[in-house]
């Protein structure tokens, strides 16, 4: 698969790749199927697809949830700076620099935030292996249009 | 870390020009004959090893004026080399795989993507669900080609010059988190009636908790998806919007553009990513071959 990691100053695209999750994604529910009476059955291939289908919410998912919100750490400042700052930059001003304080305490945190986060994605563990393979067809001719 | 722009994956037009394969010129009279589809009779071994049990699996399909780079492998253990069934102006992408052996492996996935994205940075491309095989490659031109022969080529048509391009974003948690319990007060209380306290004590509040806050996070995707798609809409052909993967999917859409808009795609993108950044991880895939925009 191919993949563009956007640029624009480091604020997407990091720790990135197609991995096979991406690939997954794609090529188990997508693309044209062919007529049932045509198809040679596979071995394993029913299984897989069964196997790849994602549950979205469950009690699992509720449970976890719960637990990281439990585990917010809610005084730190910084690269997570919230609703404590902003109460704080909004006392501290008056009326008129209010609006000001909140703004400049929102983009400085979105500012530390781009540099800050260096969280890798949990399913790149697939790194493919197989440029060598990159086909592909080429254009032999273009028809005259 | 640091986030450069980073292409992977790109078709390597080496050799251009080079020879082209000595592929399997379907006899377009014989395939014409036979275009009614017939049922399905014993399993042809006529080009597998003496007891072996081969089919042709099909990648996708393609116009027929194309080359192939020598020696490009597909699917299976040990991958076999791919080559093109062509009918009149259509082909299919096919190799010979072994039915008696699985098929499935993150190798054979990926072997099947790379095949079709590759293929679609070049020509339009039709691609097949992984998994497809038919008996030979005369079923190819029998079953596949011929009985789809004008919508294939319809359809090929109107891709020409385009491809998928697929945007994923995944809220960050600690990011994502601290918006909902910033902005819902039941969210705040709720997480100060489970704060320091054991799993089994508080399982009901837990729950009722992590269904807040998933339901919190499913309206900002939506909201988030809608205001992406709109952004995107001068952009691409047809954009749409895929299923989440994941709890904290922000969005998930699949975009049909012009490859020479590309560029422009890029730029986008990278706009959101930094609109969104440190609440975002943003990723752009593609050129890809147009999975979600074939009908079946």
């Amino acid at each position: 698969m191919s993949i563009v990691q956007p640029s624009g100053a480091g604020a997407s695209g990091r720790g990135s790749s197609s991995g096979l999750a991406d690939v997954i994604d794609t090529i188990l529910d997508k693309g044209l199927v062919i007529d049932a009476y045509v198809r040679v059955s596979l071995v394993g291939i029913e299984l897989l697809t069964i196997d790849a289908r994602i549950v979205v919410a469950s009690v699992d998912t509720y449970l976890r949830f719960a637990e990281a919100v439990n585990r917010l750490d809610l005084t730190q400042t910084g690269k997570q700076k919230g609703l404590p700052e902003l109460v704080e930059d909004m006392t501290q001003g008056g009326s008129k620099a209010k609006v000001k304080g909140a703004t400049q305490g929102l983009l400085d945190a979105a500012g530390e935030k781009i540099k800050g986060l260096t969280t890798g994605e949990d399913e790149d563990e697939f790194e493919e292996a197989d440029e060598e393979r990159e086909p592909a067809p080429r254009r032999r001719r273009r028809r005259e249009e | 870390m640091s986030g450069s722009t980073d292409k992977r994956g790109a078709v390597r037009s080496d050799n251009p020009g080079s020879g082209t394969r000595g592929t399997t010129q379907h006899d377009t009279a014989r395939a014409e004959r036979a275009a009614t589809a017939r049922p399905k009779g014993p399993r042809s071994k006529e080009h597998g090893a003496p007891g072996s049990v081969t089919g042709t699996y099909v990648y996708g399909i393609i116009p027929s004026d194309v080359e192939l780079t020598p020696g490009t492998r597909g699917v299976g253990d040990p991958p076999n080399v791919v080559e093109l069934v062509r009918h009149k102006e259509i082909a299919a992408l096919v190799s010979d795989v072994f039915t008696d052996r699985p098929l499935g492996r993150p190798d054979d996935l990926m072997a099947h993507e790379h095949l079709l994205d590759a293929t679609a940075t070049q020509v339009p491309v039709l691609p097949l669900r992984f998994g497809a095989v038919v008996t030979d490659a005369q079923a190819v031109v029998d079953e596949l080609l011929a009985p789809h022969y004008d919508e294939f080529l319809a359809t090929l048509n109107e891709l020409e010059g385009r491809a998928e391009y697929v945007v994923k974003g995944r809220y960050v948690e600690r990011a994502i988190l601290r918006e909902v319990l910033d902005e819902d007060p039941e969210i705040a209380r709720l997480r100060e009636a489970i704060h320091g306290r054991p799993e089994e004590a508080t399982w009901d509040t837990r729950m009722r908790l992590g269904e807040l806050i998933n339901t919190s996070i499913a309206a900002k995707r939506e909201a988030d998806t809608d205001a992406l798609v709109e952004a995107f809409d001068p952009l691409c052909v047809s954009a749409i919007v895929r299923e989440p993967t994941h709890e904290r999917d922000a969005v998930h859409v699949a975009l049909l553009a012009d490859t020479d808009r590309g560029r422009e795609i890029e730029e986008a993108v990278d706009e959101f990513g930094t609109r969104w950044a440190g609440r975002v991880e943003l990723r752009l895939l593609g050129p890809l071959a147009p999975y979600d925009f074939v009908k079946t």
